[in-house]
Order: structure tokens, then C-alpha cells, then sequence
């Protein structure tokens, strides 16, 4: 099969799942819906065909609660998918992710707090609000500090993001401490990664992060494609190269910031989505930048179907389940990467 | 003339409360579950937590009417599945959680203030206006009142033994249940002498220090052995001299009218002279 071909599968196969990974989610749950009747609210919601079949509890559940949770998943998976993709043509390196940014502590920190001063029970939207803060916080931090000492390297500015990454995980660990037990779960499970209780003013909010960054990020896919050649080969076919970094850099931030105020940590998404496209799309950033967003919305999506079918008693974490099947992958690849290193 | 419009309109707004009190009643807190049981005819109450049942948890374990769903969580879809009318939800649910509520055309009424045993009082009494049921709660209160004001008549004039609650290493100051129900049995809180507010971490020293009269521990948890093997507090009179409280995990987690029977409950642990029985007399209302 050509490379053409077998990238045209791969993207007729993700433009396939992804409706089907959606309307799965809808139907399935707590209370099960099912598909033809999704369908037939949705087109009777549009205008077209008859009355919903579905009855007014099943509405609401389906337009009030499990649409805009499951949006929000295909949103965060497409945003931390299409981070990696970028992260990884930027460091050359495709076991590259969002964790590096060091926007993620940033987020824990802004949510602990609102937590531990009692915001997020009292006021709504404090939690992702002061999450989101807190990843731009970190952001510019990290630029700052990047910055003080002239143009930052590639190495440079990772490790100062490590380094605020590290500072904002210490003053999490010190407001964990000291949040009151009945707390403590709020907490927990925003770090754990989750969608519970997320409506449409969470998927606004991640929307107005997420879509613009990632077309941007689209927008980029030939710089990309020019500096993953290496600095000076891109210097040399004219690429301002600190600009064309920085501005990725920042849109990363820009997109993986607001999505873990949204949904906690979730990780591997960002790792797993581009690094196992590559092979079927190409290294090409017009390829593998959407294609990566689409993977990432259809894994997401399934493991948050998982997260809140599997547990009786408590919701799955969404990290853990994005966890458990990013860290075998991890491995695998890293052991190919060594094979052939 | 105006008596009897005075009555009319008595009767009318009376008939308006009734009529808008919630038929189908869902509880997301444990605190709920323990009130509403007490306060509701069975068919009122629809749903409760999967703690309810738990006689560790629990101070109406094995008397929650069997036609209450068990939510095993707060499961929003299953909660707009069973209808209600109003839900009951706690101080510490998050605000993104009551919108959705909200949004998904769910009435709630959220409990507040059960740090203080005024605040649960206050908070028995709003709960039963809220579900339509004044007069049960009223009954409630009553006995709560009866059950405080008799262990205080008991405990006047008695030395206040200096307790510390520990759950290593937290322990409850200012502003919590706890801190008030160490001090409604007739005891004065070490954390309190200490500045401390809310449920916060103590360092070992620091608790070592203030060299309490009683250690409170959470019966079950494991905190009374723990408190025998520390390097440092197993060293402080209180241990040495076997002076662990060891509270059953039902009375220490009660906020609803049974908080009063944890009161009574240690103190009769913490002066037996004074505060016999276990449990308040029967006599009380």
C-alpha cells in the first residue's frame, strides 16, 4: 500500500470512529439511551424527521449532561493529541508531550487553591477559572525566567519549565496538606483527571482555548515541518527560528493549560495519539496535526465512556484510564526508540 | 372580622406550603440520608447515599426504606432518572455540580453550618422546611435541645479535661463539629488552646507539647494502636496513662440530630460519674 493510501485509510478510518465513539457515548451510561433515539433528538432538534422518541427525563440526561461532557472530552483528547504532535516536531522527539510544558502544575496549584479557599463550592466555574489561571501563570513564568539570561535554548526553556513545573507541584503538595478531608476527594479527583459534572460553560471554555490553538498550531505545520530538519537547517532555509518555537511553545501552553483546568491531568493522550499516526500518516505536520486531533477525540472519548461505566461505587479517574493504556504504549515505544537507537 | 381573615389567610398560606413541598425527595449526603429518614413518610424519600446503609457510618443504618435507590455515587443521570423534586446536597458540593443540577431542572437545597452544634440545629430545622415536614423537625430539634441541655445541667461545674482529637496528623480546631462536640461533652479542646482552625495537620512535637489529658481516636481506624507505636506521642501521659478515647465512627461523622447522642456519648466517657449511660435516657423527649 502507498504512503497515500494508507494515509487516506487512516483518516477515512478516524473520520468513521469518531461519530461512532460520540454516539456511543451518548447512549451509553447510567441510564442507557438508545442510538436510533439519540439520533432521531438530534435530527428532531435540527428540524428534521419527527418528534424525539426519547422521554423528557432521557432528554434532558442526553442534551443537559452527556452532550456537553462528551464534547468536552473529544475536545480535550484532540487538544493534548495535536500539543503532542507539535511538542514532538518541536523537540524532535516523538515521545514528546504536554507534561514537559510544566503548565499542568500550574493548573493543580490555581485548582487546589480555589479548593482549599472554599471557591470552588461557593462560586461556579472558580475550579477551571483558577486552573486556567494558574497554567497562564505558569506560562509566563516560564517565559520570563527563559528569557532573563537573552534568547532561551530548546533545552532551556524545558528545563525551566520542569523547574516552575516543580515549584507549582511543591505548593500543591503544601495547600493538599492542609484541605480540609471532606475536601480532599474534590481534589483528588480533579487530579486524577475527570469530566464529572462539566456542562456547556466548561466546553466554552475549553472551546475558546482549544479550536483557535489548535488551528494555529495547523497553521504551523510547515515551520514545524522545516525545524524538525534541525536549528541550523532551518535557519538556513531562512525559518526565524526562536520566533517560530517561542510562538509553538506558547500555543502548547495556550491550549494544554486550559484543557487540564477543564479536565484535571490526563495523560499520555498527547504521546500516544501522534506518536502511533506517525507511522500511518507521515511525519508531515498538514497530515499528522489533524490527524492527531481526531485520534486524540476518539480516545479520549472511549476512555471517558470507560471511566463512567466501569466504576460502581466511584467514577473511574479519566487519568487513570488514559494512564492505563499510555503507559504500556509508553514502554513498547520506548523500547522500539532503544532498538533502534 | 380581622381574626378570621388572619385565619383564612393562615390556612391559605399553610395549604401553599404544603402544596409546594417536594413529593420526591433525593439526598447526595450522609447527613441528609440520617434527617430525612427521620423526618419523611418511606415513599417521600427516593434516593439516598450507599452509606446509609453502612452501620460503621451510619446512625440509621437498617431503618432506610427499602424503596430508596442507593446512589453509590453522585450520578447525575441516575439522579434525573428517579425525578425528585429536590435534591439535598452538601456544603462541600462543588458549585459546577449544583449548575448542572440546576440546569438539568433539578430543585436543590444545600445544608450548611454543621460545624457548630447551633449550626446542625439551625440546619435540622431549614432541611424541614425545605421538604415540607416543619413539624418533624421541630421533634427533632426538641430532642436534640433536651438531650444538650440535660448533659450541660449534668456536666455544670465539672473540671474540663483537656481532649485532643487525632487522626495522625490532623486534628480539629475552631470552626468544626469535632472541636464542638469535644466541647459539648465537657471537655476543652487542645487545638482550640492552640490556635488551630478547621481540620489541619499537627506536627507530632507540637502535639506532644501541649501534653493533652485524652487522646480522641476514630474507633476502627487503627489511630489508638498507632498512637502506642509513635516514637513520640506514645510517650505523653495521656497514652502512658491509657487515657485514649477510641468513638465510634457513626457519632464522630454525625452532623444530623444524633450529633447530640455523640456529645452524650463522650461524656460519658470523659466523666462516668457524672454521665453514666452510654446513651441519653429514654425519658427525653
Amino acid at each position: 500500500m502507498s504512503e497515500r493510501d494508507r494515509r487516506l485509510l487512516a483518516f477515512a478510518a478516524l473520520a468513521v470512529a469518531l461519530p461512532l465513539a460520540l454516539l456511543a457515548a451518548l447512549s451509553l451510561g447510567s441510564v442507557p439511551l438508545p442510538a436510533g433515539g439519540v439520533v432521531r433528538s438530534a435530527l428532531a432538534r435540527l428540524g428534521l424527521g419527527g418528534p424525539t422518541p426519547l422521554p423528557e427525563m432521557g432528554e434532558v440526561i442526553l442534551w443537559s449532561v452527556r452532550l456537553p461532557r462528551v464534547l468536552i472530552a473529544a475536545l480535550v483528547g484532540g487538544g493534548l493529541a495535536v500539543v503532542g504532535a507539535a511538542l514532538q516536531s518541536l523537540f524532535r522527539n516523538p515521545l514528546a508531550d504536554a507534561g514537559l510544558l510544566g503548565v499542568g502544575p500550574g493548573a493543580a496549584l490555581g485548582a487546589v487553591l480555589a479548593v482549599n479557599l472554599g471557591w470552588a463550592q461557593q462560586r461556579f466555574l472558580a475550579m477551571p477559572l483558577a486552573a486556567c489561571g494558574g497554567a497562564l501563570l505558569a506560562l509566563l513564568l516560564i517565559y520570563a525566567i527563559a528569557h532573563a539570561g537573552g534568547r532561551p535554548t530548546l533545552s532551556g526553556l524545558l528545563l525551566t519549565g520542569l523547574a516552575v513545573g516543580a515549584l507549582a507541584a511543591a505548593g500543591t503538595s503544601v495547600l493538599l496538606v492542609a484541605v480540609e478531608e471532606f475536601r480532599v476527594r474534590t481534589v483528588l479527583f480533579w487530579l486524577a483527571g475527570g469530566l464529572e459534572g462539566r456542562g456547556y460553560e466548561h466546553l466554552a471554555l475549553a472551546a475558546g482555548f482549544v479550536l483557535p490553538g489548535a488551528v494555529a498550531l495547523l497553521l504551523l505545520a510547515r515551520p514545524l515541518d522545516v525545524l524538525s530538519l534541525g536549528e541550523e537547517e532551518a535557519a538556513a532555509l531562512s525559518l526565524p527560528v526562536h520566533g517560530v518555537r517561542i510562538l509553538v511553545f506558547g500555543l502548547c501552553a495556550l491550549v494544554a493549560g486550559p484543557v487540564t483546568a477543564v479536565a484535571g491531568a490526563v495523560p499520555f493522550v498527547g504521546l500516544v495519539a501522534p506518536h502511533a499516526l506517525r507511522a500511518l500518516v507521515g511525519p508531515l505536520g498538514r497530515h499528522l496535526l489533524p490527524a492527531s486531533f481526531l485520534a486524540g477525540a476518539v480516545l479520549v472519548v472511549v476512555a471517558d465512556l470507560a471511566a463512567r461505566s466501569f466504576g460502581q461505587y466511584v467514577e473511574l479517574p479519566l487519568g487513570s484510564v488514559t494512564a492505563f493504556v499510555g503507559a504500556p504504549y509508553f514502554l513498547l515505544a520506548l523500547r522500539g526508540q532503544e532498538g533502534r537507537g | 372580622m380581622l381574626v378570621v381573615v388572619a385565619a383564612v389567610l393562615l390556612g391559605l398560606a399553610s395549604f401553599v406550603v404544603a402544596a409546594e413541598a417536594p413529593r420526591r425527595v433525593a439526598s447526595l449526603n450522609l447527613t441528609a440520608d440520617e434527617l430525612l429518614v427521620e423526618m419523611l413518610p418511606p415513599g417521600r424519600l427516593v434516593a439516598v447515599t450507599r452509606w446509609a446503609d453502612d452501620a460503621d457510618m451510619s446512625n440509621v443504618a437498617g431503618r432506610v426504606p427499602a424503596s430508596a435507590v442507593r446512589l453509590p455515587r453522585a450520578d447525575l443521570e441516575r439522579l434525573i432518572a428517579l425525578r425528585p423534586d429536590l435534591v439535598v446536597v452538601s456544603e462541600y458540593t462543588d458549585a459546577d455540580f449544583l449548575r448542572l443540577l440546576e440546569k438539568s431542572g433539578l430543585r436543590h437545597h444545600r445544608m450548611s453550618g454543621l460545624d457548630t452544634l447551633a449550626g446542625i440545629r439551625a440546619a435540622i430545622v431549614d432541611l424541614g422546611s425545605a421538604v415540607g415536614a416543619p413539624e418533624a423537625a421541630v421533634r427533632l430539634t426538641a430532642r436534640f435541645d433536651a438531650v444538650l441541655a440535660e448533659l450541660g445541667r449534668r456536666l455544670d461545674g465539672t473540671k474540663h479535661p483537656r481532649v485532643l482529637y487525632w487522626a495522625d496528623p490532623h486534628t480539629a480546631g475552631v470552626g468544626t463539629a469535632i472541636g464542638s462536640l469535644i466541647e459539648a461533652a465537657g471537655a476543652a479542646n487542645v487545638a482550640r488552646e492552640l490556635g488551630l482552625r478547621g481540620i489541619v495537620p499537627l506536627a507530632g512535637e507540637k502535639a506532644f507539647a501541649a501534653d493533652p489529658d485524652v487522646f480522641l481516636v476514630t474507633k476502627g481506624s487503627g489511630a489508638a494502636t498507632a498512637l502506642l507505636r509513635h516514637p513520640l506521642l506514645s510517650h505523653t501521659r495521656a497514652v502512658r496513662e491509657e487515657r485514649v478515647v477510641e468513638i465510634p465512627n457513626h457519632l464522630l461523622v454525625a452532623l444530623s440530630d444524633r450529633a447530640a447522642d455523640a456529645a452524650w456519648w463522650l461524656a460519658s466517657r470523659l466523666h462516668p460519674a457524672r454521665v453514666p449511660e452510654a446513651t441519653p435516657p429514654p425519658k427525653l423527649p
